[in-house]
């Protein structure tokens, strides 16, 4: 394992913990969900460096594109449940668990 | 909804799903896949209901998380092996990690939570596309994916029976029934998964056609919960009395289509020389049989006129097409004679 | 095999096309005549015992007297739902008859397969229409337990057999009936075969059912309309029977030491059910009981292996088919007038239906087993060859012989004899339909003195 490797392994796993256990608002998961996505961005631009051919090149751009995508698709969502919920805590989407 | 958006969007559903599936690079499975979860959230909150909206958020966290370590899981296997390929992820950890993570996408049991509330917030036609149409893109991965002789997919099908049939158990709205029935039907697929793929396909497409059959009959009845199914035998009389059969389908008695996998895979694990699995696969079957026979009950089996807790509806005559329901019920039902014999001799 | 199977599933056409008023006519016609067309199963010239061979299905000595039996019972079926059906509306009606068809279909390709996967599919799929049946056309609202004690009870027990089946498949690479008997099983470690034996047989025994695994029966039969009793008192608890004959064989060196605690239990169950059937006030409940005293004789009778022992089995099995199918048809009858199963609410009946009394007579002392009837020749057979395997069985069958003669009598006694209660007095007079349809339960009994080799099985 690469220390570059390492690097980026560790800053998505960071990401993903505070997803899963850092529970308090929706636009703190929608930060984790970006930062994992970002620390995918870096390895992926690393990969294509460090590959040093231009075959991969535009696979970051896309993922960010996708990514950004994501993003857009996950700043409705919080707008749409601090509308109908009243706030964006997470412990407030509680309406299906019965 | 605009026409123009909703056909986009589901054009979108399709197009996300085939890009999955005619891929062999990681990067572009994970676009399909992308493409596939983004279309599928404005589709769920297209009615701006509370409940609606809470579950397209969830259905989103829950997909861009598993669509993430997917990528993730790609990206391991590219910097430990140098390869790309689906089919090449040779290396345990990211191959683990790749099936929690398809595991995650389809609602396989540990990681399942999402499953039954999304489903319970998202109205009968999204809830057919999300059990029917949205497994199929992870399904083509994880059947692509090089399992050696993984105990995790065991362990995986096996809580995935069992939970899903004992937490439909306690349940009476007929969407989380629904949601559980399909953890426990997943956990079939993935009990035969490494040993015989083309099993799983034919599971997967069993489950399709009886799954598609029992929405569209709760859609036409337009009921969400038990106590409204005792109404049906007025709306759907000649359905109603058909609707055992379909739910014991789901529940996988002989002589209907739904022994058809149940008893092939059985079949295939003996043959493995895996006895006591097949023997404990089958009888978690009892558990999710238990609710399937419940709704049987509650719908057809007990005398319309005498169940006093429900009001009857307004009859109207229903104004929607039946031509998809009346194929998919007869051949959720009696498709067991043609049980294709290959799987049979070896 | 076909020209009982083809007008078994024309029947369909005529039950959905036939009009409403002639619906119960038509179909009793043409069931009955299909019953007719299965008796020629019965002239049985083979050498091999194999006849009517085709490439899924045969019958041969042990299993044509429940093929005829399973045919003979659908015109009784259709004959005495006519009354309690009569108020349902047409639709209800003929789906009524049809899942009693269905039943007969399952049945008969049950009975007349050669192939055990055949076997356990059709096995099973008699489950769904009796389910229904008892379900839909009970009268409590216990009947849905009673549904859910059938179907778990049932299934259960019977998803290990199938990967047994499954199993034994994959050692000896065929499940055919007529092959299976001379094929050498893999040798197993003696836990597994032990678990496989167990795995192999339970399945029947809870379809008998065994004494500790009965507790489905009488619920089932309590709350099951009287066609749905009828078929599960003469011819689902013998599937298991015939179920366990037939893999029985292939068992063969395990179940000298592994069958005692089965065969203590069935032993034990004949005095236990017997007892209970003593103390029972319901009267569908007190027959029900009875079965599983009767099959419990069936099912040492098959678990000691000796040619004797099957014949024996096979005798009590017909006999038992016809008479309690016969009993239930009575208590139906006293149902249908008073509204209760509770004897002592319809003692003394015998002033009032004088006839029904007669039948009423005739069909207890077939239960008790008296002297030229089958089931004499079944109960003395089974106890002969338990006998002969040792001694101390005779304690148990005697005092359950004892007992059965015992509790049919008093069930006689009670029903019939005795003053009438005054709040009884306006019963409405029996039936020409109710006096056929108990004639032609007792009339093949009563025949089958004259020719007992029919049912002899392999011994004949």
């Amino acid at each position: 394992m690469t220390p570059t490797h390492f690097a980026f392994s560790s800053a998505f796993i960071l990401g993903l913990t505070g997803l899963a256990f850092h529970r308090s608002h929706l636009l703190s998961a929608l930060i984790c969900l970006e930062a994992m996505m970002v620390s995918l961005f870096i390895a992926l631009s690393l990969w294509t460096m460090q590959l040093n051919s231009t075959n991969f090149s535009a696979s970051p751009l896309l993922l960010l594109a996708f990514s950004a995508c994501e993003a857009s698709m996950g700043l409705p969502s919080l707008v749409a449940t601090a509308r109908t919920h009243g706030s964006d805590q997470i412990r407030n989407l509680n309406l299906l668990q019965c | 909804m605009s026409p123009l958006m909703f056909s986009t969007l589901l054009l979108a559903l399709g197009l996300g799903s085939t890009v999955t599936f005619s891929s062999s690079h990681w990067l572009l499975a994970w676009m399909g896949l992308e493409i596939n979860s983004l279309a599928m959230v404005p589709l769920m909150a297209r009615p701006h209901f509370p409940r609606a909206v809470e579950a397209a958020t969830k259905y989103f966290l829950a997909q861009a998380t598993a669509a993430a370590m997917i990528l993730f899981a790609g990206m391991t296997n590219a910097w430990m092996t140098g390869q790309w390929t689906i089919e090449m992820m040779t290396h345990p950890l990211p191959l683990t990690l790749v099936t929690l993570a398809l595991g995650l996408k389809i609602g396989l049991a540990p990681v399942h939570a999402w499953l039954p509330e999304v489903l319970q917030g998202v109205d009968l036609t999204t809830g057919l596309i999300l059990s029917t149409w949205q497994k199929l893109a992870p399904l083509a991965l994880l059947l692509q994916l090089p399992h050696g002789n993984s105990p995790l997919l065991i362990i995986l099908a096996l809580s995935s029976t069992l939970i899903g049939g004992w937490a439909g158990l306690n349940q009476t709205q007929l969407r989380k029934i629904l949601a559980y029935s399909s953890i426990a039907h997943l956990g079939w697929m993935m009990v035969i998964l490494q040993y015989a793929p083309s099993l799983t396909l034919l599971a997967l497409l069993t489950y399709i056609v009886m799954t598609s059959s029992i929405f569209l009959l709760f859609k036409l009845n337009n009921t969400t919960n038990i106590n409204a199914l005792a109404t049906s035998h007025t709306k759907i009389p000649v359905l109603t009395l058909f609707a055992p059969f379909i739910l014991l389908s789901l529940g996988g008695l002989p002589p209907l289509t739904g022994f058809m996998p149940k008893w092939l895979i059985l079949h295939e694990l003996t043959m493995q020389g895996m006895g006591t699995l097949a023997t404990i696969t089958a009888l978690t079957a009892l558990l999710s049989l238990y609710f399937y026979l419940r709704l049987s009950y509650s719908m057809s089996l007990t005398m319309s006129p005498n169940n006093l807790l429900t009001s009857p509806l307004w009859r109207l005559r229903p104004h929607q097409p039946t031509l998809p329901l009346a194929i998919s019920a007869t051949s959720a039902t009696m498709l067991l004679p043609l049980t294709p014999a290959a799987f049979l001799v070896r | 095999m076909l020209k009982v199977l083809i007008p078994t599933l024309m029947l369909a056409p005529t039950i959905w096309l036939s009009k409403p008023k002639w619906l119960w006519p038509t179909t009793l016609a043409h069931s009955f005549l299909i019953a007719l067309i299965s008796l020629t199963w019965l002239q049985n010239l083979s050498e091999s015992s194999w006849a009517s061979l085709s490439p899924i299905m045969a019958t041969d000595s042990i299993s044509t007297p429940l093929l005829v039996l399973s045919c003979w019972l659908l015109p009784l079926m259709i004959l005495a739902s006519q009354n309690h059906m009569a108020k349902d509306p047409s639709n209800f009606q003929r789906a009524y008859i049809s899942l009693l068809t269905s039943l007969q279909f399952f049945l008969i390709l049950a009975f007349g397969a050669t192939e055990l996967i055949m076997f356990y599919v059709m096995f099973e799929a008699t489950l769904i229409p009796t389910l229904i049946i008892i379900t839909r056309w009970g009268n409590q609202a216990e009947r849905l337990n009673a549904g859910t004690y059938f179907l778990f009870y049932t299934l259960a027990g019977s998803l290990p057999l199938l990967i047994a089946l499954l199993s034994l498949q994959g050692w000896t690479g065929t499940m055919s009936l007529l092959t299976l008997p001379f094929s050498d099983l893999a040798p197993l470690t003696p836990y597994t075969s032990m678990l496989w034996w167990a795995a192999c047989l339970l399945a029947f025994l809870v379809k008998m059912p065994l004494y500790g695994v009965h507790l489905w029966l009488p619920k089932a039969h309590v709350e099951a309309p009287v066609a749905g009793s009828m078929v599960l008192a003469a011819v689902l608890l013998k599937l298991g029977g015939y179920g366990m004959m037939r893999i029985m064989i292939m068992l063969e060196p395990l179940t000298k030491q592994l069958c005692y605690p089965f065969i203590i239990l069935a032993m034990w169950g004949i005095i236990m059910t017997g007892s209970i059937c003593l103390r029972q006030t319901d009267l569908k409940s007190l027959i029900a009981y009875s079965s599983v005293s009767h099959m419990g004789l069936v099912a040492g009778g098959i678990l000691i292996q000796t040619p004797w022992g099957f014949t024996g089995a096979l005798i009590l099995m017909i006999a038992h088919g016809l008479t309690s199918s016969a009993l239930f048809c009575l208590a139906n009858t006293n149902y249908e007038r008073t509204h209760s199963r509770t004897m002592v609410l319809a003692r003394g009946l015998q002033v009032i239906l004088p006839l029904m009394a007669a039948w009423w007579f005739i069909a207890s002392l077939a239960n008790l087993a008296l002297p030229p009837l089958p089931n004499l020749m079944g109960e003395l057979t089974i106890i002969t060859s338990l006998f002969n395997w040792s001694w101390w069985t005779l304690i148990l069958t005697g005092a359950g012989t004892l007992i059965t003669a015992g509790y049919s009598l008093s069930m006689f006694l009670t029903t019939q004899r005795g003053p009438l209660p005054p709040h009884i007095l306006a019963l409405e007079p029996s039936h020409t339909r109710e006096h056929l349809l108990i004639a032609l339960h007792l009339l093949p009994l009563l025949l089958l003195i004259l020719k007992p080799e029919l049912i002899w099985g392999w011994t004949a």
